[in-house]
């Protein structure tokens, strides 16, 4: 309270004074108003007289310029001079028809405009590309939401349509593959348009990868790039069967375009079953091909109820694919870590399935589709049950020998380098570790020891030549 | 457990993601496309480039996995807003179009 008080004079204080202050402030300045006054009246004076009133086209700057310099310094000495030497210009009859001539303009003064630079110009018109980017960048982030909740939502409806069908099937449906198990896990989303779905714990199989490869609706560009080259909805399954329970066997049933891709693409199927045979002569399709390495497999495989599953949604199926050599993409020698090794091989039964959502409800799309998960299942018991005959049976393991073989051969010659050249690094490491140690003696040994290696080395091929002399 | 039950829970085996080699390279693609444009934009403060990085660093953002580090999407949106704030602090004429440039 104190402090408020002591402000509150002081306030009091200070406005008192200012208020006696703002008073006399100006009081000084008085006088200088009035003699400004008096210079602002001699101005208009000078600006009366005629001579320097006159308008001067633009090159009489510099004359202007002199006649004001004059004007000023010499003020008093002009006025003398006009009484004396411009006496006839007050003569009227000297100045005959001169004042009509001054009327009219002698020539029309040029106008030069300077170069204003471009920035100056605020005219939001000129910046149409930049507004044209960022209308751009809207409309990308605006479908970019709207495509990743129509891709969450045909996950979600395919997952709830077939939750039942997998939870009869597998022990543990959902898993992304942390530390800790967690229950609720259902699609782990790989990407925006990529949704995995990991069951397992059931007879004859480890475990069924399903995965949903939709459509790039939230990328703009993939959207215009889909609208070239049309691509659809794809579940991709993939069985990873037991060993004991899946004969040896490559078969593929694919469309014409994905036949084609997969003989490229696949290592499997390029090495066993690179024939593509037409579909009808296994009463499918016509637009399906069939690739396989045994025929009784295939014929086997093909049963009618899985034909007549084909038959009835054939543009539902992109390809069927059993192998129990499949090893994933073909791997060129840039991109295979090991290419002395044969790759990994592993039972798989895989199965593509589109989902045609053009022009037809989506939970329509994925109710016929079940028929197509319940022919998983049972492709899944019928490997299992299947066992090639005899013949057969030879034929697949003469098949894996022979590619064995060509494999060995073709690395032959780098397994043998791979191996002198381990061999040189450990003799390299031997003799470094000897140099390292302190004991001279040891040293000497281990040369003595290196030189009668090397003579031996050397020795046959002396006997050799000397064999070949006689 | 019913004989005609297909499931058993002692066959259960955890998920164990593998190393695609068909994966999507898109993101990585635009990340470096749009590293190249991005250094354009503040090095020769060409404004087209500057915007160009902008709409890869999108892109790469849209196609990204979840798996994967966000410090690459981040680093590339920086990388090109810097472009584009830098070019534009300098010089705020519009922009003028590659097409533009070439005809004059």
């Amino acid at each position: 309270m104190q402090i408020l008080k002591f402000l509150s004079i002081f306030l009091l204080l200070h406005c008192a004074l200012g208020n006696f202050a703002g008073e006399n402030e100006f009081a000084e300045f008085e006088d200088f108003e009035d003699s400004e006054q008096n210079f602002v009246e001699e101005n208009e004076q000078v600006q009366e007289d005629p001579a320097a009133n006159q308008f001067i086209p633009v090159n009489g700057e510099n004359l202007n310029e002199e006649a004001l310099i004059e004007e000023e310094s010499d003020e008093e000495e002009v006025d003398i001079e006009v009484d004396s030497e411009f006496e006839h210009f007050q003569d009227t009859d000297e100045f005959e028809g001169f004042e009509e001539k001054e009327e009219k303009p002698l020539t029309e003064p040029k106008i030069t405009i300077a170069k204003v630079p471009l920035n100056l110009i605020h005219n939001w018109d000129s910046y149409y590309l930049e507004i044209l980017m960022i209308a751009i960048m809207v409309a990308y982030f605006i479908n970019f939401a709207m495509g990743r909740s129509k891709n969450s939502k045909i996950a979600s409806t395919w997952f709830e349509l077939n939750k039942q069908l997998l939870e009869e099937n597998f022990a543990m449906v959902g898993d992304d593959g942390s530390k800790e198990r967690n229950e609720n896990v259902n699609l782990v989303k790989e990407s925006e348009n990529v949704y995995t779905l990991w069951c397992s714990g059931r007879t004859c199989c480890e475990g069924m990868l399903v995965e949903l490869r939709l459509i790039k609706r939230h990328d703009l560009v993939a959207l215009i790039a889909n609208l070239m080259k049309p691509s659809v909805d794809q579940v991709h399954i993939t069985v990873r069967m037991s060993k004991e329970d899946m004969d040896n066997f490559v078969f593929a049933a694919a469309i014409k375009k994905t036949a084609l891709q997969i003989t490229k693409d696949l290592q499997d199927i390029s090495i066993y079953s690179p024939e593509r045979k037409a579909g009808e002569k296994f009463n499918l399709p016509a637009s399906f091909q069939v690739m396989s390495e045994i025929g009784e497999a295939t014929s086997a495989m093909l049963d009618s109820k899985i034909i007549a599953i084909l038959n009835k949604y054939p543009e539902y199926v992109d390809y069927i694919h059993f192998s129990d050599q499949f090893s994933g993409m073909k791997l060129t020698d840039d991109i295979n870590p090991n290419p002395n090794k044969m790759p990994d091989v592993e039972k798989v039964l895989r199965f593509g399935f589109n989902l045609q959502t053009k022009g037809v409800p989506l939970e329509e799309t994925l109710t016929r589709l079940k028929p197509l998960m319940s022919m998983v299942f049972y492709c899944m018991d019928k490997v299992k049950r299947y066992r090639l005959s005899r013949e057969g049976k030879l034929k697949a393991d003469k098949n894996r020998q022979k590619v064995e073989e060509a494999f060995l051969k073709s690395t032959h010659q780098a397994r043998a380098e791979a191996a002198a050249a381990k061999r040189e690094e450990k003799k390299r490491q031997e003799k470094e570790k000897i140099l390292a140690e302190e004991d001279p003696e040891k040293q000497r040994r281990w040369e003595i020891k290196e030189e009668k290696r090397q003579a031996k080395k050397r020795a046959p091929r002396m006997k050799q030549l000397k064999v070949k002399a006689l | 457990m019913n004989s005609t039950d297909p499931r058993r829970s002692d066959r259960i085996q955890r998920y164990v993601p593998l190393v695609k080699n068909g994966e999507d390279l898109t993101p990585d693609y635009m990340n470096i496309m749009g590293m190249v444009f991005s250094m354009c934009g503040l090095m020769m403060r060409m404004k087209w480039c500057a915007w160009v990085a902008l709409c890869c660093s999108c892109v790469s953002f849209a196609n990204t996995q979840t798996m994967d580090d966000n410090k690459q999407v981040f680093s590339s949106f920086m990388l090109s807003f810097s472009a584009l704030i830098m070019s534009y602090m300098q010089n705020p004429t519009p922009m003028i179009p590659p097409w533009a440039s070439a005809s004059d």
